[in-house]
């Protein structure tokens, strides 16, 4: 089956896609871009450097811009997937829902609309667990934003290891240890599907100590 | 032992749909084997059936609905989600609707049962097709608007349920595990 993934270049949507290579034909991914962090469906930060990612996986990229708001964010995806269906003959959706039933089924009705499977691989999974998954894969993931306490400005940069597992694992009854709900967002610099990886060059921290993003500035692509 | 039945034409898809039904019986410390809609199918042996959901776009599994026959002459007891509620209903002649609901809907409890302790609770929904009426060998156990969402065979403990209760309501399958 030629499969999309929507990508949005963090932990969840690259664990996903990692998954559904093993399985199937992945012809695309498909990246939504929203106005600003106040977006409903989609991650913010960063968003622009999909295009960095989708030159090291050397897949296909289809971009939109999106409004913030439900109606034009799912206006936006239906109209992208339909972009997708047309130009790479997609039969099928993989996200990297977890545990949001407002984002999946969301996703879900917008695929049944077009008439394409949905695959969920991450679904209801134990989020502490997928993060392990991520580091025993090779998964290199930094913080990029951090929206709520105890969630300090000092994790923005950090790469994802073995002791912020634990900490998550600590105030996991606070905090989504996957960060759905938009307590933290990441990126990927590097996964075993990239050919190349991401070495960031310059980037600036903004906001407050529990409400504060790292954005990129210059970044490309080096050697592994 | 609990036989798991996977409706999934995917493997792909069991990782949603499978899976977590076997994680809370693993919690529980219960044994299970799973199974493939389209093999052949034996019951006897195991002391309880889950017929597990599936894609959207997934209805290969109503073309193996004879390998589920045998099934009406079970005595243990059989937890039908979804396409598993599908299964139950074409089993016993339910007459299903074109139904499609997708997201979190508010569930009333219309008959004391042992799977569903409240009243009223919120579920998933993720499917195409359910049932409004119900024939002579079914009785309704809880309703979503007018759709019958979870049924009980009679005389037997068959329990077709439409949502996904591995979502949001996982006492259901726990419940069922203890009957």
């Amino acid at each position: 089956m030629r499969v999309c993934v929507l990508y949005s270049g963090g932990k969840d949507s690259n664990l996903a896609l990692y998954k559904a290579y093993q399985e199937f034909e992945v012809v695309c991914l498909v990246t939504l871009i929203p106005r600003s962090e106040e977006s409903f469906l989609f991650h913010y930060p960063n968003v622009n450097l999909v295009k960095l990612q989708a030159e090291a996986l050397n897949i296909p990229l289809v971009m939109e811009d999106t409004p913030d708001d439900e109606a034009g964010s799912i206006e936006a995806l239906r109209y992208v997937l339909k972009k997708a269906r047309e130009k790479y003959g997609v039969e099928g959706v993989v996200t990297g829902a977890i545990r949001s039933t407002y984002q999946a089924s969301r996703f879900q009705r917008v695929c049944w609309d077009l008439k394409l499977w949905c695959f969920n691989p991450l679904w209801l999974k134990d989020e502490i667990s997928l993060l392990r998954e991520v580091l025993e894969l090779g998964f290199e993931v930094i913080f990029t934003r951090v929206a709520g306490y105890p969630l300090r400005k000092s994790l923005l940069g950090r790469r994802l290891d073995h002791d912020i597992i634990g900490f998550f694992e600590r105030i996991r009854r606070f905090v989504n240890p996957s960060g759905e709900g938009g307590e933290y967002e990441t990126l990927v610099l590097d996964m075993p599907l990239f050919r190349r990886r991401i070495k960031i060059l310059d980037y600036d921290v903004v906001g407050e100590d529990y409400d504060a993003t790292l954005i990129v500035r210059r970044a490309e692509l080096i050697e592994k | 032992m609990i036989l798991v039945v996977s409706c999934c034409r995917h493997r792909f898809s069991e990782e949603e749909f499978v899976k977590p039904i076997t994680s809370i019986m693993e919690k529980l410390g219960i044994s299970y084997e799973i199974r493939r809609y389209y093999e052949e199918l034996r019951f006897n042996g195991y002391s309880g059936v889950i017929i597990c959901g599936t894609a959207l776009m997934d209805s290969d599994y109503l073309n193996y609905v004879d390998n589920f026959r045998i099934l009406t002459g079970y005595d243990g007891k059989v937890l039908g989600i979804c396409a598993g509620y599908r299964i139950l209903a074409k089993l016993y002649g339910g007459m299903l609707e074109n139904i499609r609901k997708i997201g979190v809907y508010p569930v009333r409890t219309v008959r004391e049962n042992p799977l569903v302790h409240s009243d009223s609770f919120q579920a998933y929904f993720l499917h195409i097709y359910a049932l409004r009426k119900l024939n002579r060998y079914m009785e309704l156990i809880a309703l979503q608007d007018d759709e019958a969402c979870i049924f009980k065979v009679v005389g037997r403990e068959f329990y077709g349920v439409s949502f996904h209760p591995e979502v949001l309501n996982e006492e259901i399958i726990v419940n069922f595990l203890q009957l």
